[in-house]
Order: structure tokens, then sequence, then C-alpha cells
């Protein structure tokens, strides 16, 4: 196994966290170029290779197929960027992986297409389906408090994936990042809402088709929603300029659920623990073995572009 | 061959329904239907709920009293936010429909040996790990082949197969909509309406269906609330003031409680129940002690005993229950009406098939006491 690295191969799993003052347009879109240039650097610092795609090599091999798990849900002003989609798609090009090998996935076809990542999947030369059209496997995964049928694209299409998921607040877990976007991996996500999605995070994390395919996590935090989250709300999206990338899904939450606090104070927003919405699911999925929850075991890189 | 379950509802659901259409499988007729396709679901207004800042809203169809981002769905699954507007994804687009007998529900105090025509759309509110529906109760819409038909068509082929109508399989509280506009239409055409429910719903709107109801079937699948959190994702109390306003309302009320070993047939939490029944609802509401079998996520689980079920059966008459019933054990003592005056049997049956019948204008042949049930 040369290509993958595992969360725990670092001894103390590392994050970076890459800004660009310039990456919003507007405060809204993302300037493709700087965007690329921070994924570009993000992962160069993870990795420790020089050059990019040496770098994703590291985390994907050429022969694979690769499933991109973006977060459409909440339409185009709080969905994964697509130049972000784009950025990554082209990087596996690059590597050997053609685009016919490459599928951006959520759960809905429609969420994608308000996403424009379907649009812009066709003409990237990369796929992009709903879990709604792509089906789910008949079988169920049974989990310590519950039981789930995975996604199809998950388990028949892909041999990899790479985590997309965008950081906001969420008014039933608390944050929703890359632990939280997996929920889109299974068929009943709304029987996993209730006592703040926890355990229920870290029971589907830990199921063998999802902890195990999963490679790398590279978390749009260009715009993250502050309150009311997952869905989009004019004037409650601040502008953070960054990108974190991780091999430790847990690690990487804890980071941005710390970046996510510091937006909210800057705004007058509570602690999210003082309106009871600590995301409890961190410590759960650490307690499981699926990464660090302590910021102090932590190792950060903070990498400006 | 049909080897599973979810092979036999997928095959309701297409060509080999329509073969099977003059058959019983399972003690069921399957309802030969046009053509299915596997489609998006159609939207249709939702009622009980009510907005809340920021596009959410509040669904007040049942306890949980889920707060729904926009473009979200429920914890049913089946009713979704669009825009700040609440809708029901399964109006009048059901995944299960057969035609079962009465019995099968089980209703045993109500019009023995007739039919029931019976429907079930996608989703739940609760999440049994025992369940035997999870095919369709733990789906979305988008998972399951459904058909167009509405309160019409539904009390039209009622009708048809001579039957009431029953609301059953997955949870109608979660297609609440669809039973009252349906007993509605089939008020007006004098047919008859029943619920089979896990009973965690809202007062006010329980209320109105109830109001259009002639019977409700009841799974009172525990009785601690741990038991509820635990094995359901529920909770107890909303299910015991559901009993109550049922009762209350006037309509027919019977209650099963599927006994799964170790889990809910400990002799002091049937020994609660059954007194709690009897003090809340009435001596007369007839209790079924149900067979489990493995099923969900709770196939690591043997069947229950038969003896459970006698010593729950046994239980419930101690406490002074006037009908005690134990089910899904055909022949198993425990399927007859016994007159609680003289003992005598007077509703003989086995399994879903009525043998013999000794009430007469809702009163015991042999000895003359009131047999409460519907009757005719």
């Amino acid at each position: 196994m040369a290509a993958r690295k595992s969360a725990l191969s670092h001894s103390r799993p590392r994050v970076v966290v890459v800004r660009s003052a310039k990456v919003l347009i507007r405060g809204y879109d993302a300037d493709a170029g700087v965007l690329r240039a921070m994924l570009h650097a993000g992962l160069r610092a993870l990795s420790g290779e020089a050059e990019p795609v040496r770098a994703l090599a590291q985390y994907v091999r050429p022969n694979e197929r690769v499933g991109l798990k973006v977060n459409g849900l909440a339409g185009r002003n709080a969905a994964t960027h697509v130049e972000l989609v784009d950025a990554v798609s082209d990087l596996l090009t690059a590597l050997g992986v053609e685009g016919r090998r490459q599928v951006a996935f959520d759960r809905f076809t429609r969420d994608l297409t308000a996403a424009h990542i379907v649009d812009r999947a066709q003409r990237g030369g990369y796929r992009a389906v709903g879990n709604d059209d792509a089906g789910h496997d008949d079988e169920l995964v049974q989990m310590p408090s519950s039981a789930s049928r995975l996604a199809s694209v998950l388990t028949r299409q892909v041999d990899g994936v790479l985590n997309l998921p965008v950081l906001k607040q969420h008014m039933l877990a608390g944050m929703t990042g890359a632990l939280k976007n997996n929920f889109g991996c299974i068929h009943n996500p709304s029987k996993m809402h209730v006592d703040h999605c926890d355990p229920y995070v870290g029971e589907v994390n830990a199921v063998p088709a999802i902890r195990d395919k999963q490679r790398l996590v590279v978390m749009d935090a260009l715009r993250p929603v502050l309150q009311n989250g997952p869905s989009y709300q004019p004037g409650l999206a601040e502008p953070a300029n960054a990108l974190l990338l991780a091999t430790d899904p847990v690690a990487i939450d804890t980071v941005a659920l710390a970046l996510l606090e510091d937006l909210r104070a800057k705004r007058d927003l509570p602690p999210l623990a003082s309106v009871g919405l600590t995301p409890t699911y961190l410590a759960s999925a650490a307690r499981m073995g699926l990464g660090v929850a302590d910021r102090a075991d932590i190792e950060v890189i903070e990498v400006e572009v | 061959m049909l080897t599973t379950r979810r092979e036999f509802f997928r095959s309701c659901g297409g060509a080999g329904c329509a073969l099977a259409a003059d058959g019983l499988v399972g003690g069921s007729l399957l309802v030969p239907r046009p053509a299915l396709a596997k489609s998006a679901p159609r939207a249709y207004p939702a009622r009980f709920w009510k907005s809340l800042p920021q596009r959410a809203v509040e669904c007040e169809l049942c306890p949980r009293h889920c707060q729904v981002e926009d473009r979200e769905r429920g914890f049913c699954g089946v009713r979704e936010n669009r825009d700040g507007s609440y809708y029901s994804l399964v109006w009048g687009q059901p995944c299960a429909v057969h035609v079962d007998p009465i019995e099968k529900k089980p209703l045993f105090h109500f019009l023995p040996g007739s039919r029931a025509f019976s429907l079930a759309t996608a989703g739940c509110n609760l999440e049994c790990k025992c369940c035997q529906n999870w095919d369709i109760s733990q789906a979305k819409p988008e998972d399951v082949d459904f058909q167009l038909m509405p309160p019409e068509e539904v009390v039209r082929l009622a009708r048809d197969y001579d039957a009431c109508v029953t609301f059953t399989y997955s949870e109608p509280i979660v297609f609440l909509e669809y039973c009252i506009d349906t007993a509605r239409v089939a008020r007006q055409a004098g047919l008859r309406s029943t619920m089979v429910t896990g009973g965690s719903g809202e007062v006010a709107p329980m209320k109105e269906v109830l109001a259009l109801l002639d019977a409700v079937k009841v799974d009172l699948k525990g009785f601690t609330d741990d038991y509820y959190r635990r094995m359901c994702k529920g909770k107890l109390e909303p299910v015991l003031k559901t009993l109550e306003v049922i009762r209350k309302s006037g309509t027919w009320l019977e209650l099963v409680h599927l006994c799964i070993p170790g889990q809910n047939d400990s002799e002091a939490e049937i020994r609660a129940m059954c007194r709690w029944v009897k003090e809340h609802l009435g001596a007369d509401v007839p209790v079924h002690f149900t067979r489990f079998h493995p099923e969900f996520q709770m196939k690591n689980v043997a069947p229950t005993p038969n003896a459970t079920l006698a010593r729950c059966r046994d239980i419930g008459m101690a406490e002074g229950l006037h009908f005690v019933y134990t089910g899904n054990v055909p022949g198993l003592a425990g399927e007859d009406t016994l007159c609680p005056r003289c003992g005598k049997t007077v509703v003989a049956r086995r399994g879903f098939e009525l043998l013999a019948m000794h009430i007469k204008n809702r009163a015991c042949e042999f000895c003359g006491a009131e047999i409460p049930g519907v009757w005719s």
C-alpha cells in the first residue's frame, strides 16, 4: 500500500489551515485561481511533499475510483464551492484518475444541481449524482444504536473518498463538518438527529465502508454559516477565507469548531455550549477510535496564501 | 420464490403484484394496481406545523416537534421544508396496499371475519429495533415504489373488496393528512376506517383523525421510558397520553404488546402495564401479547417462547383485564374471546381465521352479558 496514509500515520494528527484574504469575490463566490493555490499549499503542508500531485498521491492511487463527498444541502450559498470540487478534480486528473473515475455525490441530485455541481461536473468531465438516483444498498449495516443502508456510490462505485464538507453551525448537532458530512452516505440521516446526533455521528463514521474509504478531508470554511444552520442564512454567514485539510476527521472537526466559535464570538453570538449545542459527538467519535478530539494533541499548521 | 421481506414488498409493488392479484399471501390479498414507477414524490401541503424565523418550521404532528430548516426533513423523513412551508411527500402515495383479515391487525373486537383494505406510505416517527416493516417504515419516499392513490380511489377499492379502510404497516401518524382526507371520504361513503399506530402523536391532530375513525390498534411497545428511548428512539409518556385520548374519544381501542425476550417481558413491567391499562383505559380494552420474530436490528434475539406469552396473558387476566390474547402463534391458547361472565368462548379463532361467533346484539349468546366491541 504505497498510496494511502491513515489517520494515525502522524504521531500527532496534523491539521492544516490555509487562508487567503483574496479567495472570496465580493464576499461570496470563490476565486478559482486563489482557491486552487490554497488547495495546493494545503496539500504540500499536510503531506510534506513539494509538489501537489505527488502530495495527493499519498492519499489516492492513479488506478482508483474516487468519490468526492460534497455537501450540497444548503444550495449555492452554503454548499461546497464548485471551484474547490473543480480544483480537486483537476488534481486527480493530473494524478491519472480520469474524470470518468471521479464522482461527486451527496443525498439528492437536486441539491447538487442547485449547488451548480452537476453543471460543473458535466463541463469538467467528472460525474455528479445524488443517492436518490444512484440508490442505496439493500443490505442493512448494523450499528450499536441504529441501522442504515449505505449509498451505492460509496459501496460500489468508488475505492476511496475525498471528503469535502462545509463548516456550518448546526441547530441540532452543534456544528457540521467532516464527520457529520458522512450522514450523506446513509439512507436515513433524519433518524440520526436525535440527542444532538450523538452517538450516531461516530457510529456512522465507524462503519468500515465509510471509515476505511475516507482518505482525506478538505473542508470548505471559506464562508461558514454561524447560526441557524445547516441551511444558508443571509447575514449569518461570515467570511473566514479558510480551507482545512487533514486525514483525521475528528481532529479537523475539533480545529474547525474552534474556528467557528471564534467567528461566532466576533459576531457576539454565544458559545455553543452556553446554548446547549456542544457537539458532543466529537468526544464520542474520539472514544470510538476515529481520531483525536483533544486540541492539545493536534498539530495545527497555519499557511497564508 | 420470495426469500426476503424486501423482495416480498418489491413484488407487491411491481409486476408480481398483478400475477398474484387473486391469491392470498401471508393471509393478505394482494391488490392489483397500475404499474408502479420509482419517481420523485409529489409534495402536498402539510398541516400541523408552524413557522419559525429564518424559513424554519416546527412540526406539530408528533411529540418530537422537529424544528426543520429549509430543504430539510423531520425525523420521519417524509415531511419537508421548502422555502419555509412544510409539505407531506407521501399524501396519496402509498407504497404498500393489501387486503388483510381484520384479525391480522389485530382487531379482535371489531367486525370479526371482515376485511381490511390496508395501506401504508413510507416513513415513521419512531425507529424500533424490532420493526417488521422496516423496509418501508425506515425509508424515505424516494426509496420505495409507490403509486398515486387519492382518497376517492382508496374508498372505491375498499368498497370493491367489501373492506374497511385501514391505515397500517408503517406509521399512519406521519401521513395523517392522507388518513384524515381518506377517512372523511370513507365515512361519507358509509365505509368504516381503522388505524394501526405506535400512538406517538400530538393530541390535536390525533383528535381530528379519531373523529373519523371507527377503531384503533395501538402498539404499546414497552412500559418504561428507558425501553422507548433505547429501543424505539421515542418516549412512553406521549403514547400513554394518546391512549387516554383515544379511549375518551369513544373510538374502539385495542392494544398490542410485542414481547421481546429480555427486553420488555419482565413480570414487573407486564404487571405495571396491565394495572395502568385497567386504571386509565378500563378492563374492557383488549390487550394482545404477541410473539416477536427476529427482524431488522434484532436478528440476534430468539423468538418469544410460547410460555412467555402464556405468562403475560395470565398476568393480564390476574390483574383484572377482561380480554387478554396471545398472538402470532396460531393454535396457542389465548386466541379466543371468552365471555367475562360465563367464561364460554364467544368468538373462536385460529390465526387470522374466524371459526365461530356467539355474540348477538352485542351480548354473549350463552349468558347475555354485554361483550364490548363493534360487532356489526
